[in-house]
């Protein structure tokens, strides 16, 4: 239980770490503090886990933590999707501006030049 | 009349397909470059084609999605798309814009079914099936847009395909844009191979990219039993 509380401090550590860096955006920070408090919720009560286990009527309550794990990261990834394919509309669309904006800017300047 | 090729590595027919196109028509010619490593930028240049230079890779279609905005911002009526490898053959071009210069269509495609193999005509059908699109050539690279479609095409539902077949013409013929086919003849490639059909692991990511396209931009239920009552009244 102690291992566990350690790697959420670990977590927390890291992540204050990466926004003081600006090597992670704000919005990604909170999804990560919020797993590192999950963490060492688990860590501080370790009851906590066999007693919401038995509410739910898991028969085996470690499991719980593994699929609600599981769950959470199935998300992360998917919306880590959305966001990328997102990201490669904007890149495109930026690219192709680019391209375009050079080229009327050259029109531009061979019309001054005559 | 603005004729966009897109060209990625095309060194070896690029000036010569643009001043064909140049010299048939007196269109303006704007050869996208899609980030060659080669000369295809400085010969199309030479061969006095208009050039719009991808500061990275977008594929055919990015390419000229960003010929169509070039052009919609410039004020042209209607764009022709054309491959850079010799492919097309720039006589055809004033049978293949009559439809769209005539209003008879927004979108004219130059169609050749005879150039495919057997797999590729049976890929074809299969698209044809599956996004309800009822033409016969969906991945002619031979097109001509006309004024009307340009936001769309050059709009974020259409920028993230990544080759110009079946998602364009879903989307096209989803706004309710009148497509028509003109049969032309098509050379066979004096270079280069087709970027898509170049591997099996490049084909069958096309072909499953392709089918979920198919799927998901299907029209809806009630549009789609429009499309086969009025394939049977025929």
């Amino acid at each position: 239980m102690i291992a566990t509380t350690v790697l959420a401090i670990g977590i927390g550590l890291m992540i204050i770490v990466l926004v003081r860096r600006d090597r992670m955006h704000g919005a990604y920070a909170v999804w990560w503090a919020f797993v590192a408090i999950a963490v060492m919720l688990l860590g501080l009560f370790p009851g906590l886990v066999d007693r919401i286990g038995r509410e739910l009527g898991v028969i085996y309550p470690p499991m719980l933590i593994l699929v609600v794990a599981i769950c959470l990261l199935f998300l992360k990834v998917l919306t880590m999707d959305i966001e990328r394919s997102r990201q490669e509309t904007q890149l495109r669309h930026l690219a192709q501006r680019l391209a375009v904006l050079e080229r009327l800017y050259e029109e531009l300047k061979a019309g001054d030049e005559q | 009349m603005l004729v966009v090729i897109p060209a990625r590595n095309e060194q070896a027919t690029i000036a010569g397909v643009a001043s064909s196109v140049m010299k048939a028509h007196g269109w303006d010619v704007l050869v996208v470059n899609d980030a060659s490593d080669d000369d295809t930028a400085s010969r199309a240049r030479a061969a006095g084609a208009g050039l719009l230079d991808l500061p990275i890779s977008l594929g055919a279609w990015g390419a000229v999605q960003a010929g169509i905005r070039y052009a919609s911002m410039k004020g042209y009526a209607y764009v022709v798309s054309m491959d850079a490898d010799g492919q097309h053959d720039a006589a055809t071009l004033k049978s293949l814009t009559r439809p769209v210069r005539e209003d008879l269509a927004d979108v004219c495609i130059g169609a050749c079914v005879s150039r495919a193999s057997r797999a590729r005509r049976l890929a074809w059908s299969f698209f044809r099936h599956v996004a309800s699109l009822p033409f016969a050539d969906l991945t002619s690279g031979l097109r001509v847009y006309s004024r009307k479609t340009f936001d769309l095409v050059i709009g974020p539902g259409a920028t993230l395909l990544d080759y110009q077949d079946v998602g364009v013409l879903a989307l096209l013929q989803r706004a309710g844009m009148r497509i028509m086919e003109v049969n032309v003849p098509m050379a066979p490639r004096t270079s280069g191979k087709s970027r898509i059909f170049s591997s099996w692991g490049r084909v069958l990511s096309y072909l499953l990219q392709t089918m979920m396209l198919a799927m998901a931009k299907q029209p809806r239920m009630t549009n789609r039993t429009a499309v086969k009552s009025r394939r049977k009244g025929q």
